[in-house]
């Protein structure tokens, strides 16, 4: 065995190992909430992890979506930060239609999905067609469509009670709400299409390897735009659920779940084997992000930590990524 | 029959001396030993929100209670998915402080829980009671006093973000509109602005700034704000910045930090109607041991406000509150 094949072999278990560190720090800090946070480790406390890790889930399916087409390099990679804003502006928009009795949920739904179609597309044209940094592009994006929000809205809270909407919240088979049930069902068609069809394959492809992807003939610009579009739906989709979850649409909301969101979603990255972002992954990084909230508020830790605490997990969690790809 | 009056008469007053010792009794033995109570506050970092949780705090453990806290850190989503973890937590009761109607389905899960909810500031369906200020006081009397102040005409910007969203300032927006009826002469200036949730001060204040460069001089006469302080604290900065002296500024609830600023020589800051949060708070804390003692509550209990009109009353409101001499 060569002195080189022997280093390199190293660099891969040292990357490995590097890669892992989130994981073992989540699962870490898991056992410590089972073991100190009262009720931690008890079925009503999973069922209530998974129900608020809803609408993190579905925004990180799209997110996960653009990482896919877009490579997941943080910086010139595929990133899409303007989800959540998506989804309040999708939520706000179908509050205040909701809230003038002419307008049924059918209309309001509409509306919405062309907004948030229309903020996907501006996504892809800018970062295909201009050649923009999608982290810049997407960011300046989520701070234009919260300002369209506040203007729909008057950054007031509407209230919403709707009968559609209500029952996403209320529990549907065995006390299980529908929206957990939604939310899996969801989940399985995003799988299907991400991970087993041609398309999902090509997209795969294109993140993998831009060239690569290029040279074997795929259109990577045409599957990078797609990807926003997804991410759009997936936004859309959300909105729903933030309504239901809130009963309404209050400001503010998209805060928590931009750092949720991207929190789960590189957390994600830790879950599979060649580290890089998978939808399961970040399907499972929402239910972890969520968890670990839980657990610190559970043993009565000031909310400001809990924002201090995250913010470093999202540091560690990119700067682990980043660190294991170099040396791989 | 004088006799008979007599005995009446001593019945009575001994039936409602009865009553009264009774209550006295009731009230020294109420006790929430052995009871976990959560407290649900939708922030810390204004002096309200701080002061209502800590006097629902102290008054739990003072009763012997244990408490479990959670804050929402001024996020109206966070804050109601903060009553999942009470849910989970097993706790007695809710003590639940402010929110939107984004807690309202978490009340209901607690309902069907079996764990009785007491609000503060959020009257709720699902609750046993909400402890509040005098709210219809509050809005008729800052009416009265802004109208006063402009000699009772003139154009009024109002903060308004929330009138619609919650009960509380429904009620005193709602009635601050009602007494402006009776002076035909003051106009609120379309459309009416609103605040911001968290970062109050320095969103009023910017939006302040932009009011003042749409509204030259002589057109306008008064910014009120319509359900709390924290924003006037930053329309009084924008005041001062533009050096628009001739604006008046009207607003609730007269912490120590906006009594302080009415108190200053010439502060545009002309009238306020001060709450008791740390009293309020406390007072759902006893309500909380009053329902276990087996009490039954009304459904809602209101806690004494104190005006405060100009530098002077801001003076005495501060140090009838006890927050000190200025």
């Amino acid at each position: 065995m060569s002195l080189e094949t022997l280093s390199r072999r190293s660099s891969t278990s040292l990357s490995a190992a590097i890669g892992a560190i989130p994981l073992i720090l989540f699962v870490g800090l898991l056992i410590y909430f089972g073991l100190n946070a009262p009720n931690f480790l008890t079925v009503t406390n999973l069922k209530l992890v998974l129900v608020q890790s809803l609408p993190v889930m579905l925004i990180c399916i799209g997110l996960s979506a653009v990482v896919m087409a877009g490579g997941d390099d943080v910086v010139s990679g595929g990133i899409d930060l303007s989800i959540p804003a998506t989804t309040v502006l999708c939520a706000g928009i179908m509050a205040s239609l909701l809230s003038a009795e002419s307008t049924g949920l059918f209309v309001a739904s509409i509306v919405a999905l062309l907004a948030a179609l229309l903020v996907g597309g501006m996504n892809a044209l800018l970062v295909t067609r201009l050649s923009m940094t999608p982290l810049l592009t997407t960011l300046a994006m989520f701070v234009a469509v919260v300002g369209v929000n506040n203007v729909v809205t008057q950054r007031k809270r509407i209230n919403v009670d709707h009968d559609a909407i209500n029952a996403i919240r209320e529990p549907f088979f065995f006390g299980i709400p529908l929206g957990l049930i939604l939310v899996a069902l969801i989940t399985l068609i995003a799988f299907h299409f991400l991970h087993r069809t041609k398309w999902g394959l090509n997209l795969q492809a294109a993140g993998g390897s831009r060239d690569a992807a290029s040279i074997s003939g795929l259109n990577v610009n045409r599957l990078f735009g797609q990807s926003f579009t997804v991410a759009s739906v997936m936004g859309f989709v959300c909105s729903y659920f933030v309504l239901a979850r809130g009963a309404g649409s209050s400001p503010g909301v998209e805060d928590n779940l931009m750092v949720e969101m991207v929190l789960a979603t590189f957390l994600g990255a830790a879950f599979s084997p060649r580290r890089v972002v998978t939808m399961w992954g970040a399907a499972l990084g929402a239910v972890l992000v969520v968890a670990i909230s839980v657990g610190f508020k559970s043993m009565g830790v000031n909310v400001f930590w809990t924002g201090l605490i995250k913010g470093s997990l999202i540091v560690v969690v990119v700067a682990t990524a980043a660190l294991s790809q170099r040396l791989n | 029959m004088k006799n008979l009056f007599g005995f009446i008469a001593v019945s009575v007053l001994s039936a409602v001396s009865l009553t009264t010792s009774n209550t006295v009794l009731a009230d020294g033995h109420l006790s929430l030993e052995g009871k976990k109570i959560g407290v649900a506050v939708v922030g810390t970092q204004h002096f309200w929100d701080r002061e209502a949780f800590n006097g629902a705090t102290s008054t739990v453990e003072k009763l012997g209670g244990e408490v479990v806290a959670v804050d929402g850190g001024r996020d109206n989503q966070v804050h109601a998915d903060n009553h999942d973890i009470l849910l989970n937590s097993k706790v007695d009761a809710v003590i639940s402080i402010l929110g939107d109607d984004s807690v309202e389905p978490k009340f209901e899960a607690l309902k069907a829980a079996g764990i009785p909810v007491f609000t503060v500031d959020h009257p709720s369906q699902h609750a046993i009671n909400n402890t509040t200020s005098d709210n219809y006081y509050m809005g008729t009397t800052i009416g009265r006093y802004m109208a006063d102040a402009i000699g009772g005409e003139g154009k009024v910007a109002v903060f308004n973000a929330f009138e619609n969203a919650l009960r509380i300032c429904g009620i005193r927006t709602g009635l601050w509109k009602y007494v402006l009826q009776d002076y035909p002469n003051i106009e609120i200036i379309q459309p009416e602005l609103a605040e911001e949730f968290a970062n109050a001060p320095e969103d009023a204040r910017k939006q302040t700034l932009d009011l003042l460069a749409a509204n030259p001089k002589g057109t306008i006469d008064a910014i009120h704000v319509g359900c709390w302080d924290q924003p006037a604290i930053g329309v009084v900065q924008a005041l001062e910045e533009a050096g628009r002296d001739e604006i008046i500024v009207t607003a609730l609830d007269g912490g120590p930090d906006t009594l302080e600023i009415m108190a200053e020589e010439n502060s545009p800051f002309v009238a306020n109607v001060a709450q008791q949060p740390n009293l309020i708070g406390s007072t759902a804390a006893m309500n909380v041991a009053r329902h276990f003692h087996g009490d039954s509550l009304l459904p809602q209990t209101y806690v004494d406000v104190v005006p405060v009109n100009g530098a002077e009353g801001a003076k005495e409101a501060y140090k009838q509150l006890g927050y000190g001499e200025l």
